[in-house]
């Protein structure tokens, strides 16, 4: 009996440990949605469909060569996006229940901003496993919007960072603002 | 008796010359040999080697054209993936520039009065 219940905290910890390093979210299904949406993007990448991706991303082109560097490390990106045209018609408790998700140890929230005039919010983490990003979350919010993207595996912000200015990534002068992010309000 | 048997060995295994045509007949049982081996193998043999041979082909090109458009349309998401990163990163960026501008702007403002007080 004993060495059963030792077998099965051994399970429990291994479990534990897989759900920790795994950077990839439960994202819910937000089922009638899609009707009531009047935009809708979803975007379902595994490993083996960005290894597909790479094999068609353009090496000698710059913009195709520094997304097929980007996603070199990736083991999965999630994207659930919904546009509407009246305000607020997306179920608030869905999106709440990724924030909570958000809420381990393994994920720290590395950007919150919150607009009172645009009525928009936008929370931005990073799952870390032994001080190395495996993984980044966005949340943003706005009265017709709301978009959630998981992406799972190495991901380097230095490479993200290269990508400004291209697919419409700003150029966003990260060191230079870090301090403000980090007192962006609420 | 043993000079009779001899006799009829000899008799029996005398060495006798082959028919002028038995090359001919020899040949001609060859051929016909071939010929009925030949016949043996079924007539669709052939056709469906052959049709399995361009179906294996066309098997390969439809693998080879659905593979190329999930391959597009992966790629076209990674690029759709990084655009909405993209814009909510701006998003972000906007807000933060919005509620720090307007402080910015008061300090500016304010900064000749206090220079002059």
């Amino acid at each position: 009996m004993k060495s059963l219940l030792a077998a099965l905290a051994v399970l429990l910890l291994i479990g534990q440990r897989a759900l920790a390093a795994d950077a990839r979210l439960v994202l819910p299904e937000f089922r009638g949605l899609e009707d009531k949406a009047s935009e809708t993007v979803t975007i379902t990448l595994d490993a083996k469909l960005i290894k597909l991706a790479a094999g068609f991303l353009d090496a000698s082109k710059p913009e195709d060569a520094a997304a097929k560097d980007v996603i070199s490390g990736l083991t999965g990106i999630y994207v659930r996006s919904f546009t509407f045209d009246t305000d607020f018609g997306y179920p608030l408790g869905e999106v709440d229940s990724v924030r909570k998700q958000l809420a381990t140890p393994s994920w720290q929230r590395v950007v919150e901003v919150r607009s009172r005039k645009q009525k928009s919010a936008v929370d931005v983490y990073l799952s870390l496993d032994r001080n190395l990003a495996n993984g980044l979350a966005i949340i943003a919010s706005e009265p017709r919007e709301f978009t959630i993207v998981n992406i799972v595996g190495s991901v380097d912000l230095e490479k993200l960072h290269r990508l400004e200015g291209r697919f419409g990534i700003p150029k966003l002068e990260l060191e230079a603002k870090a301090p403000e992010d980090k007192a962006a309000r609420r | 008796m043993s000079h009779d048997l001899e006799r009829q060995l000899r008799a029996a295994l005398r060495a006798v010359d082959a028919p002028p045509d038995f090359s001919q007949r020899v040949l001609a049982r060859i051929e016909r040999t071939q010929a009925r081996r030949l016949r043996a193998l079924p007539t669709w043999l052939p056709v469906a080697l052959a049709a399995s041979a361009i179906f294996g082909a066309l098997l390969t090109h439809a693998w080879h054209v659905r593979q190329e458009r999930a391959g597009l349309e992966a790629r076209q998401q990674v690029i759709d993936a990084l655009r909405v990163t993209g814009e909510k990163l701006d998003l972000a960026y906007r807000v933060v520039n919005a509620e720090l501008q307007p402080a910015a702007d008061s300090s500016n403002d304010s900064a000749p009065d206090d220079q002059g007080a």
